[in-house]
């Protein structure tokens, strides 16, 4: 089987690497496990560890080799930023989720729409969450008031049911876009 | 008739009129003090229209959008509560008329909350009223306090307009990469002139795959543009595949003008891609091949011959000698040459005359013998432009290994050599369209800054090309003149693009504008009495731009004017940025291609027997 080259140096299996990120992971190996070190270092991961960068060494490359993998990687945590690095400053670009197993694509809508029930958590956490509160705010207080001020009324199951409409068509501009399906 | 019998008259009159104009008001005044809530809510949606600058559509749209949550489950619950339909109807004058009893701030709130279904659609279509009357007015001049009152409604509503959009554009879930109906989002609407208004406009990606133009002055923001309807095209072209409608996409971006701005901008479209589901995106020339040399020994003729400048006059005679050579080193029995080595062999006189001495070719052995002095010339001439060229044509890798190619020319610092790429890329996007053993592709060829390239092939040709491939083609230039040598080929382009025409901050837009047409509107001229306007005045119908030219001269950064179809639409372009949650693409089985070797031209036939050579009873091997 072949090895994972992101494995390899300890990094994320995720095609928007920087180079700095790839360079720093395997500097960071090789000082430790370089065959001069007192003790003979480690051979085996020395080695692993320089093909590994030799793959991800250029975008492509980590583009290759992302292509290649065999199995999905449960790992979303933000990418390290490489201390005085190009990334460092202007961050990481947002983190991607990991993948699904490989499969055939279905287009089935029960599953799109769970999926899209499933990322609501993290598209408001990446949307704007203060505006959405804000406006889940004022559509609860607006709902509360119509319901001290004309309660048993017909008209305040209108209102509110408008309040609520209103809530969730003004509310989509402040989360996130959704992802797209997996391939 | 005295002067004081007129004088009266003229008097009675001018009040007779003015009378009728104020008890006119005085009613209106005394139906909005009646119908307070409906008032109230017109109001407020008429002040919001001016505020934010929306078309009356909007509010149009939003009393009709009122009509099902609100006014439909108010009527639900009225006919639960009284069966018969009059009580229903008047249900509203009830609430309304008990208001009257109760002139407190508690009391009046809740009147407006009873009557607030029936008042709050019928307010906003009043609104939409009235706000369509005052565009109306002061569009024609029939309204306003001043002369100049048309001219500065429209620049304060231009301006409310452009901020409306901003803040639409801000918010990050308004502008996906692909919207409802897979419809490509482009950015917040400013302003429509004949098309419908949304609040974010959208193309359908269908208009992306024809063809499509984009003018915009250097900082115009036409990067943001191109790579967001990229973008759009690909996850819509992606999302049609996954579903079974269409063959994946591949989208070629030619980058004409080179430097490190592109590799910036190749690495920003990189990560977008893979944001919208690309699996692997290639940046050439920095860090992916192609090989020229898959192409058809018939093609890879015509266009290594093209490579080279061949001159006029005299210097055509030495053309079409190397034509020939071309024809018989591509076209030799063995197949055609694998990479630039192997074609630089091939231009030889021993190489040829061994290829094409297999005795079936006498023509082809005769024109190799006609041609022997001029091969050392064409060989020496071949070995200078592809070493200027670089080993990234030479393989291996085809497009089909990608599902985006971003091509980066150098165009500014090397023209020659980028016009001679350009040729070969735009040939090997030609052969992927149409060679019938790879899986067809959807296919968008964008180019961007192509004038840095387009003196060997003109645009017009490359647009041509696309059409007759049934590629989508994309072309953006810095300028009017940047589309093409002359006029008559500017135009050509222009007037061909079918997916619409992207004018961004240029300075001379008004051929692109004049192809957005003009619509007719009313201009009203009016008698002065002193300094003030007087009761007489004329008005006449005139013409007026669609795009208008001054407007689109004026755009800031990130906003742009589309024309299609004899309309326009300005738009204030959203950054695009891949969702933050998208999902890693799966594996897929890999076929690296290895390097190619071809096999070394045949050596000369060994003697069948030794002593041929060494004598009979000579040396032995040891």
């Amino acid at each position: 089987m072949a090895v994972n080259p992101f494995d390899a140096l300890g990094l994320p299996a995720r095609p928007d690497l920087t180079d700095e990120q790839v360079r720093a992971a395997w500097r960071a190996i090789a000082a430790a496990t370089h065959p001069d070190r007192p003790g003979g270092g480690d051979v085996a991961r020395y080695t692993a560890a320089t093909a590994a960068y030799a793959a991800l060494r250029t975008p492509w490359g980590r583009s290759e080799a992302f292509a290649d993998l065999g199995m999905a990687v449960d790992d979303t945590s933000p990418l390290e930023v490489v201390p005085g690095s190009a990334a460092d400053g202007a961050g990481p670009e947002p983190a991607v989720r990991p993948s699904r197993p490989a499969g055939r694509f279905r287009s089935a809508r029960p599953r799109d729409l769970i999926a899209a029930v499933g990322q609501l958590p993290a598209r408001i956490r990446h949307g704007r969450p203060r505006r959405l509160l804000i406006r889940a705010a004022a559509a609860s207080l607006l709902s509360l008031a119509v319901l001290h001020l004309i309660p048993g009324q017909p008209a305040a199951p209108a209102l509110i049911t408008g309040l609520v409409t209103w809530f969730l068509l003004t509310g989509r501009s402040d989360l996130a876009p959704l992802a797209p399906p997996p391939r | 008739m005295s002067v004081w019998a007129w004088l009266k008259l003229t008097v009675c009159l001018w009040l007779l009129r003015k009378m009728v104009k104020v008890m006119g008001w005085l009613l209106l005044a005394a139906a909005a003090v009646a119908a307070w809530p409906v008032t109230l809510v017109g109001l407020t949606g008429y002040a919001a229209a001016w505020l934010r600058g929306w078309p009356p559509a909007r509010l149009g749209r939003a009393a009709a959008a009122c009509l099902l949550p609100v006014t439909a489950v108010w009527l639900a619950a009225e006919a639960a509560r009284h069966p018969a339909w009059p009580a229903i109807a008047l249900a509203p004058v009830r609430d309304w008329a008990r208001g009257w009893h109760h002139l407190t701030v508690i009391g009046a709130t809740r009147t407006f909350l009873l009557v607030a279904p029936a008042a709050i659609p019928a307010g906003l279509g009043l609104a939409a009223l009235a706000w369509a009357w005052r565009i109306y007015a002061l569009t024609t001049g029939i309204g306003g306090w001043t002369a100049s009152a048309p001219i500065t409604f429209d620049v304060r509503q231009w301006k409310r307009q452009v901020r409306t959009a901003k803040g639409r554009t801000a918010a990050p879930g308004s502008v996906p990469l692909l919207a409802r109906g897979e419809r490509i989002p482009v950015g917040g609407t400013i302003r429509t002139i004949g098309h419908r208004w949304h609040p974010v406009f959208t193309i359908s990606p269908a208009a992306c795959a024809r063809h499509m133009v984009i003018v915009g002055a250097t900082g115009s923001g036409k990067t943001n543009l191109m790579m967001r309807l990229w973008a759009g095209w690909f996850t819509a072209a992606l999302a049609a595949a996954r579903a079974g409608r269409g063959p994946r996409p591949l989208l070629v971006v030619l980058d004409c003008k080179g430097g490190r701005d592109a590799r910036t901008k190749a690495d920003r479209t990189r990560r977008l891609l893979y944001g919208a589901g690309a699996r692997r995106v290639a940046i050439w020339p920095d860090e992916a091949r192609l090989a020229l040399w898959d192409l058809p020994p018939n093609d890879l003729a015509i266009l290594l011959y093209q490579m080279i400048d061949s001159g006029t006059g005299a210097a055509a005679y030495y053309a079409d000698i190397m034509q020939a050579v071309l024809t018989l080193a591509t076209m030799a029995p063995g197949g055609p040459p694998l990479n630039a080595a192997a074609f630089l062999d091939r231009l030889d006189v021993r190489w040829l005359q061994r290829a094409w001495g297999d005795g079936l070719h006498p023509k082809e052995l005769e024109r190799v013998r006609g041609a022997a002095r001029h091969l050392p010339d064409i060989q020496l001439r071949f070995a200078t432009l592809l070493g200027r060229l670089g080993p990234a044509l030479d393989g291996p890798g085809t497009l089909a290994d990608a599902d985006a190619w971003y091509f980066i020319l150098e165009g500014t610092r090397e023209p020659s050599v980028a016009e001679a790429q350009a040729m070969a890329l735009t040939e090997l996007a030609a052969r992927a369209a149409t060679g019938t053993a790879a899986e067809p592709r959807a296919m968008l060829l964008a180019a961007d800054d192509y004038s840095a390239v387009s003196r060997r092939v003109p645009l017009s040709n490359l647009y041509e090309r696309g059409r007759s491939l049934g590629i989508g083609v994309q072309v953006s230039a810095q300028t009017w003149q940047g589309l093409g040598r002359d006029e008559d080929e500017r135009y050509r382009i222009a007037a061909t693009a079918d997916g619409g025409i992207w004018v961004m901050g240029t300075p001379h837009p008004e051929p692109l504008a004049a192809l957005a047409g003009q619509r007719r509107v009313l201009q009203t001229a009016h008698e002065f009495v002193g300094a003030t306007w007087g009761d007489r005045g004329t008005t006449h119908q005139a013409r007026a731009w669609n795009a208008d030219p001054d407007l689109i001269r004026r755009l800031a950064v990130g906003q742009a004017c589309y024309i299609h179809r004899g309309a326009a639409t300005f738009v204030q372009v959203a950054r695009p940025q891949p969702a933050p949650l998208s999902l890693l693409p799966a594996r897929a089985p890999v076929d690296l291609p290895a390097p190619r070797r071809e096999a070394a031209p045949a050596a000369e036939p060994l003697p069948a027997n030794l002593d041929d050579v060494l004598g009979p009873g000579g040396a032995r091997w040891p």
